[in-house]
């Protein structure tokens, strides 16, 4: 077999050859609908996400559905390929991707917006959606990206907006039953899909753009589909489907370990953050159901760490409750736990004993910012003392190791809130030294991890401009000076990619012209420090006439219509709108459960949702 | 009760042949704890299940013969654990034999390969390499070295069906890597694929069962 010969050429062949346990095969002849489920990333990366394995198993669900899994090839495969003439293909049948019903692919993250294109080419798929006719897939996004995929317009027939679990199904049911009547064209399949709440079929709107480039207006081209499309959650977690096994990947993922969701949404509404916008409102999982999950998950797949998953695990609401049952089991069956997103304010010792009762895992805050000036302006409602305690607790716990986030480039910052990132660093130092119950004998490592701020959609700073990359690289250079304590240390994210990111974040559907130029370049893989390169990313916007800085470091004006506009995610415009104005004057809004401030996401429904609104 | 040493013998096939030693390490773990085998922990800071293969096989290799050694902390029949292995794993790896172990891995002295694939030998070719010095570049840690590798073929013979049947030195001293031998014998470019076919012991100069 051809593939045979080429997986001794190339580097961690495990990565393409499927026949995992747990992976799920059907008999081709009793299936109506094939989809195959495309992560624009590494094997590794793909099978650690926790909304693949969710979808994986909710369309596998329907017998008549084959939903199989796609990675993108590490470039040494995809040269192999190339040269040997195999087209993209499944891990589960082998079979080529084109040859499917549905290429459904999650966009994760901006810069894997240049594999997207890449994977349509190996599969043997004209990469612009225009260029495709009834013989090829269906091509369909999915993820957070799409709350704004205008850039990828141009590529995609359909966007399925918000959760997945139920819409997908109906999709697919849809797309069977037209198959079987025989109404099915493309054409009319994609029309119909639009008058589903979930799906934006990006090529039945018009958009026409004013003379500074800013855009005049969105016009659905058939009168019964709507002008905005409204996100899909799932109205209540506990009965929504859950994988009840996975499949084990043989070579090492990035997590491999049972991942279980506890909660969707978050209560704070952090002014940067776009998860904590889009995911509301807030649902959580019953404790018991959650206990249920992993249980059974644990006997489906013998791993022995559990990872409890939501935006800021110490705000789920029933935490003590859940961690007692799990424990009631997990120690003796050796399982440990792992927490992430814990948030400092919340803290406690008593949560730090139950997560280190068998091995411990790093711990890591993030207080964003280092004053609390600015972190009063993006809503991070945590104060200094708050992560002085939580560090001396960890230091108590027997660490020494503690990181801390921040970002530097935030919307009205200023050089003293830089240097306060600094002075935290330092004040945590002496707290160690404070720690009277400390590990003796052992130095403090305190390292500084300082992101670039990127301004999102949905968010009170989606108007905002980001910092033009000198700025930025002026900022990191102050900080390092500042930086003299031989305990802590300081690392930055590249203001460059950061840059492409704001950019296509914040993109209109002129984009896909840079994606395309992009793709002719032969990139692929941008969020990979060894294969992304900004002057390329400038070659490609150069090549297609746009102007980065129009997308990335200009300050929209809050009367324009946005490019996502479009889409209606449940939190209003004017919610987002009275933050940004309160930031301005670093005003903090309290969170969802001191107080409702009127976002709007609970017009979407929502049982158990943490949403006083809908409680009541 | 005192932990009861159990040895499972099976077949390392198809897709598996991409996945390395320490991959198939993991898988049967993870593979252990689904299926309740009362698996003995070590009792350091640190539990984990003590498993214990024969040997690795290299990448691309398949293997019908393959051996690993649990104990168990509770009595169960082997041919439960026969039975609840059968289901851990997909088809390619397949459970054959579950017994208590006769000999010690550390008496492993020679393993036996079948060689197929694109590739033609003929007698005259056996003969000619088995009768000098077969010097091969071999990496180790400090560099290249020039070594001989005649010593640690034991027999070598060709099959009617065109495929090779060879022992290898496989004693923890100086076990010949199978992939080595072949492209000393076939070529670096040549298209095999190994099998590995059976173990064996040393005994009076010659080789016996190895079980």
């Amino acid at each position: 077999m051809k593939l045979d010969a080429i997986l001794k050429n190339v580097l961690k062949p495990g990565r393409y050859t499927g026949g995992e346990y747990g992976q799920v095969i059907k008999n081709k002849d009793k299936i109506s609908a094939r989809f195959a489920f495309c992560f624009p990333d590494t094997y590794e990366i793909g099978m650690s996400n926790l909304g693949m394995k969710v979808l994986y198993n909710a369309l596998n669900m329907m017998p008549d559905v084959w939903c199989e899994r796609v990675y993108a090839p590490w470039p040494d495969m995809e040269e192999q390929m190339r040269k040997n003439g195999i087209p993209l293909y499944a891990l589960e049948s082998l079979d080529p991707v084109k040859d499917f019903d549905f290429m459904g692919i999650t966009l994760q993250y901006e810069l894997c917006y240049t594999n997207v294109l890449n994977m349509l080419s190996l599969s043997d798929i004209p990469v612009y959606s225009f260029e495709r006719d009834e013989r090829f897939p269906i091509i369909v996004g999915g993820g957070p990206c799409t709350y704004n995929a205008e850039p990828l317009c141009d590529f995609f027939d359909v966007f399925s907006i918000g959760e997945g679990e139920e819409s997908l199904t109906e999709m697919t049911s849809l797309y069977i039953s037209m198959k079987k009547d025989g109404s099915y064209t493309k054409s009319k399949f994609l029309h119909r899909l639009a008058k589903i709440p979930g799906f934006y079929v990006p090529s039945l709107y018009n958009v026409k753009y004013n003379a500074d480039g800013t855009i005049k207006s969105y016009t659905p081209i058939y009168d019964d589909i709507p002008e905005k499309i409204q996100k899909r959650i799932i109205n209540d977690l506990d009965s929504a489907p859950y994988p009840d096994k996975f499949v084990m990947p043989y070579i090492e993922t990035v997590h491999n370990r049972i991942t279980e969701e506890v909660y969707r949404g978050c209560i704070r509404g952090c002014r940067f953050c776009q998860a904590g916008i889009i995911y509301r409102p807030v649902r959580e999982k019953s404790p018991e159901k959650v206990n249920e999950q992993i249980k059974c998950l644990y006997e489906n797949t013998g791993y022995d760490e559990v990872s409890l998953l939501s935006l800021s695990i110490s705000d789920y609401s029933r935490l003590s409750k859940l961690t007692e049952i799990l424990l009631e089991w997990t120690d003796n069956e050796k399982v440990s736990l792992s927490l992430p997103s814990l948030r400092a304010d919340t803290f406690s010792k008593e949560l730090m004993d139950r997560i280190s009762s068998i091995r411990q895992s790093g711990l890591t805050f993030a207080p964003e910012a280092g004053t609390p000036r600015l972190r009063d302006a993006i809503n991070k409602n945590v104060t200094e003392e708050e992560i002085l305690h939580a560090c001396s607790l960890a230091f108590g716990g027997g660490k020494a190791n503690v990181k801390l986030y921040f970002m530097i480039g935030l919307p009205t910052e200023t050089y003293d809130d830089i240097s306060g990132i600094n002075d935290m660093g330092t004040k945590v130092v002496e707290q160690y030294y404070k720690t009277e119950n400390r590990v003796k004998g052992r130095h403090p490592s305190v390292t500084l991890s300082c992101a670039c701020f990127i301004p999102k959609p949905f968010t009170p700073f989606q108007w905002c401009g980001q910092n033009t990359i000198e700025q930025l690289t002026q900022k990191q250079n102050f900080l390092s000076e500042k930086i003299t304590d031989k305990h802590l240390r300081f690392n930055y994210h590249d203001a460059k990619a950061s840059r492409i990111e704001a950019a296509l974040a914040r993109g209109d559907r002129k984009l896909s012209a840079v994606l395309y130029e992009g793709f002719k370049l032969g990139m692929r893989f941008d969020s990979w420090d060894e294969f992304f390169s900004y002057e390329k990313w400038e070659k490609a916007f150069k090549n297609a006439g746009i102007d980065m800085s129009f997308y990335a470091n200009r300050t929209f004006s809050t009367d324009e219509i946005l490019p996502w506009d479009i889409i209606d995610i449940g939190v209003t415009k004017d919610f987002l709108l009275r933050e940004y104005k309160k930031s301005l004057d670093s005003v903090p809004t309290p969170n969802c459960r001191e107080k409702c401030s009127g976002c709007g996401a609970n017009r979407l429904g929502g049982v158990t949702a943490w949403c006083p609104k809908v409680s009541e | 009760m005192v932990p009861e040493s159990v040895r499972i013998k099976f077949r390392k096939t198809g897709r598996l042949r991409y996945i390395s030693h320490l991959d198939l390490d993991r898988t049967v773990r993870t593979a252990l704890v689904r299926i309740k085998i009362p698996v003995w922990y070590t009792e350091g800071f640190n539990p984990h299940a003590k498993i214990v293969f024969a040997q690795p096989l290299p990448l691309f290799a398949e293997s019908e013969c393959e051996l690993l050694d649990i104990k168990i902390t509770e009595k169960m029949p082997f041919e439960e654990i026969k039975r609840r292995l059968e289901n851990a794993f997909t088809d390619d790896l397949h459970i054959l034999d579950v017994y208590t172990p006769e000999n010690s891995f550390r008496d492993i002295a020679f393993a036996e390969y079948r060689i197929s694939g694109n590739f033609s030998v003929n007698e005259n070719r056996v003969n000619d390499f088995l009768s000098k010095d077969i010097n091969i570049n071999k990496k180790t840690k400090s560099g290249e070295k020039n070594v001989n590798i005649r010593p640690q073929i034991y027999s070598l013979k060709l099959n009617s069906d065109g495929t090779i049947t060879t022992v290898l030195d496989a004693s923890g001293n100086s076990y010949l890597n199978p992939d080595i031998f072949c492209r000393a014998l076939l070529g670096d470019n040549a298209d095999f694929l190994i099998t590995r076919t059976n173990w064996f012991r040393s005994e009076n100069h010659g080789i016996t069962e190895f079980r």
